[in-house]
């Protein structure tokens, strides 16, 4: 396995495009408890799923890239997220994003895991909105306990 | 608005936090795992028959008292870890925060916090505001 995770560093989605509608960010928002947002910006937890579902790529294909050994086996190192500027509803972005790092055979405790960085870009045109990198820790082996899944 | 090293934020609460919230975030994630929308799935692994909150759904909850404190549009960065992250539905859940340096350029360096029952370690997040009007 560990040839096969470590040719993953460079990794690109296909990329593509994303655009935010209304009833899309207000259920959103209306999920963190928070009014809508002004103008037509969106709420900034977005940055989670706007750029992996925008690059083309989803939740389930980022664990199978991984191998992982099931939906209960992954838990989260960080997600580091940039503004550069809000993102607002029904203005198309374009998406980019891929695997930028795998580390291997990591433990802690009882546990052993890969982990695994994926980076995203999102611009609007001729500028960068925002970028974020997604770091996941695939589990190996050992019982997962309380380790939260993917997201 | 004047901020002071060692500023305490205004927490922001969810006073329970929603299964059914966390069925609509599944859909719009297009997230597959049942433990955030089944509760048999949940207690099948031995953790009790409530389903388990999306990770952004915790962080948004951070995002929300410090854009209610510092205004929208104010994130410029977080970098977010999960010591701990098991939030589970009709958990009541409290971010907190606190200013931790300010510099010359305005920018406001933060750590944010989530608390259940008193105690922190679920999700935590270093983060930094700009209070500069941002374009919208």
């Amino acid at each position: 396995m560990s040839d096969s995770l470590t040719s993953l560093i460079g990794h690109q989605f296909p990329g593509g495009d994303y655009l935010i509608e209304h009833w899309e960010n207000f259920l959103l928002t209306d999920c963190t408890g928070a009014d809508l947002m002004a103008n037509g910006v969106v709420h900034p937890i977005a940055l989670f799923h706007v750029p992996i579902i925008g690059a083309q790529t989803s939740i389930a294909e980022m664990f199978a890239l991984g191998q992982a050994e099931s939906d209960f086996s992954i838990s989260i190192e960080s997600y580091d997220w940039h503004f550069h500027s809000p993102l607002k509803e029904n203005v198309r972005y374009s998406v980019t994003g891929g695997i930028i790092d795998v580390q291997l055979d990591l433990d802690e405790g009882d546990r052993r895991y890969d982990l695994i960085t994926f980076r995203f870009e999102i611009a609007g045109e001729n500028h960068p909105v925002a970028t974020t990198e997604v770091a996941w820790h695939y589990n190996r082996g050992a019982t997962i306990g309380v380790h939260q899944s993917e997201s | 608005m004047k901020v002071n090293v060692g500023d305490v934020i205004p927490s922001w609460t969810m006073t329970s936090v929603s299964i059914e919230k966390m069925k609509t975030m599944a859909a719009i994630l297009r997230d597959p795992n049942p433990v955030h929308w089944n509760r048999k799935t949940v207690a099948a692994m031995g953790m009790g028959e409530r389903t388990i909150n999306q990770g952004p759904l915790g962080i948004s909850y951070m995002v929300n008292m410090l854009q209610a404190w510092a205004g929208e549009n104010c994130i410029q960065h977080m970098h977010v870890t999960f010591p701990n992250p098991l939030i589970l539905d009709e958990d009541e859940i409290i971010a907190r925060g606190q200013v931790k340096a300010v510099d010359e350029d305005g920018l406001i360096y933060c750590e944010t916090w989530l608390e259940r029952n008193g105690e922190r370690g679920l999700i935590e997040a270093e983060v930094t505001l700009n209070l500069h009007d941002k374009q919208v």
